[in-house]
């Protein structure tokens, strides 16, 4: 369970501080519901879940996280001068599993598909070879809960065909808090949803209702 | 549900993972960079050895000038490296920062620890072929020899926390920070003995902490050394540890500053 509790936040800007991004947003997200983030550009879908994962901090206010949960994925960080090999036994040991390290880093190599390229240094690795490797770490660790904000969009279409029964196998046994663009891929993959609006955040059962409150404000 | 690790577990995790990276980055990052580490005080040491025997000066205040030179030398590197490492602790690690179990002081630690852990090797192979050299080069008091280290390691430390604050703050303490980083290696005494340079000044540059470590770790080597009068290992230490802790109370205090865009 992820308890948000009158989480305020704004950017410094060059010329002091900006507008209020979030205003106020309180949220209980409860474990092993896929629920989705709505809002249009700008809303603060993204500054949310940075939040909610611990990359970024509020102004005011706070989150609580009762349960294991990942980081955004597919943007884990990686130290580009060390090989694909090294930055994922980073994050193993980072998460605690020096004892079954190999085994996580062959599934981390499987699943990226990278073969020969894991052993090379990431700042050789075109983008999509990146996410690929991003997200494989994503799904290497058991989380309670997950977050994504657009994961399904990287890499090639053969991967993203695996990455995508990956994902749909991960949603069945875990929680998702996710961002998109599509809403078919919202649709697919959410059943609660989440509206933000002038810096506020409703919950919704139904991900179809977030989708009509969101429309009505929208035509407003 | 799985269950939550132990705090300390994680951090213990996140100290092994990140010193781990941050060796693989010291000593490898580029080619044979493992090399330059040691040839940098080599070099710097050679040349001035050159220079001084080249000038006949052969002993400074009774100590063989080849072993004083190194002892200061070695003893000033570990501080500035340390100190500088640390500086940048922060800002160059801030892609770990995703992992929320990566909190600022974590990449801090983990390089004055490898920093420390260089160095010392770094000091036996260069004092060791001093000795296979003919030089006289045992410490006569080892322990006073760390002492001195240990002091000057945690001003390091305490240097490059309330530095890296700093920095963040106002980024033009950049440039200030770099520009008394370069006399400091002069007012030190790592290449003028201070016992050379009269009153009033002696006491203006005995306030520098630094200048204590540099001349206690010589005194640990020779004997018979003519140190400068008012040397305090006390002075050293209290400089480091409140550095340490004002660092510490700036990074409680702007921690998520450092982190956050």
């Amino acid at each position: 369970m992820i308890v948000i509790e009158d989480v305020y936040k704004r950017y410094k800007t060059d010329h002091g501080p900006g507008k209020w991004i979030l205003q106020g947003v309180n949220l209980t997200i409860p474990r092993n519901v896929n629920v989705g983030l709505i809002g249009s550009n700008g809303a603060g879908k993204s500054t949310l879940l940075r939040i909610i994962g611990g990359i970024d901090h509020p102004n005011k206010g706070k989150v609580e996280r009762r349960c294991r949960l990942s980081w955004p994925m597919g943007q884990g960080g990686l130290e580009p001068t060390l090989t694909g090999r090294q930055n994922a036994k980073f994050v193993c040991r980072l998460h605690g599993h020096q004892d079954d390290l190999p085994e996580r880093l062959i599934f981390i190599q499987d699943f990226s598909g990278l073969k020969d390229a894991f052993d090379e240094p990431v700042n050789t690795y075109s983008s999509g070879m990146r996410s690929r490797l991003q997200f494989a770490m994503s799904l290497a660790f058991d989380f309670d809960i997950y977050i994504s904000d657009e994961v399904t969009a990287a890499g090639d279409a053969a991967f993203r065909d695996k990455a995508a029964a990956a994902f749909k196998g991960m949603t069945n046994r875990a929680g998702l808090i996710m961002v998109a663009h599509s809403e078919s891929t919202l649709r697919q993959f959410c059943e609660a949803g989440i509206l933000l609006y002038q810096g506020k955040a409703q919950w919704f059962d139904k991900i179809e209702e977030a989708f009509k409150a969101y429309k009505d404000t929208v035509q407003k | 549900m799985a269950e939550a690790r132990n705090p300390l577990l994680v951090s213990f995790a996140v100290w092994k993972a990140i010193f781990l990276r941050e060796a693989l980055d010291r000593l490898f990052d580029m080619r044979a960079a493992w090399f330059w580490l040691l040839v940098e005080p080599v070099l710097h040491i050679g040349f001035l050895v050159f220079i001084f025997t080249v000038i006949r000066m052969r002993t400074v205040g009774n100590a063989d000038v080849a072993v004083w030179i190194i002892v200061g030398m070695l003893a000033f590197f570990l501080f500035r490296r340390t100190a500088v490492q640390v500086t940048y602790a922060v800002d160059s690690n801030r892609p770990l920062f995703t992992y929320r179990q990566v909190k600022p002081f974590d990449p801090v630690l983990a390089r004055a620890v490898l920093e420390a852990f260089l160095m010392s090797i770094i000091s036996i192979i260069i004092i060791g072929t001093a000795i296979l050299l003919g030089h006289e080069a045992w410490p006569y008091d080892a322990l006073l020899v760390l002492q001195a280290n240990f002091g000057l390691w945690l001003f390091g430390i305490g240097y490059g926390l309330v530095a890296s604050v700093l920095m963040e703050l106002v980024p033009e303490m950049e440039h200030v920070l770099k520009i008394l980083m370069l006399p400091l290696y002069l007012i030190s005494g790592v290449i003028l003995p201070l016992a050379a340079i009269p009153q009033p000044y002696l006491d203006l540059l005995l306030l520098n902490p630094i200048a204590h470590g540099l001349e206690l770790a010589r005194a640990g080597f020779f004997p018979y050394y003519h140190t400068v009068p008012g040397l305090s290992m006390e002075y050293l230490y209290a400089w480091g540890i409140s550095g340490i802790f004002l660092g510490l109370i700036l990074y409680r205090r702007f921690a998520l500053q450092l982190v956050m865009r």
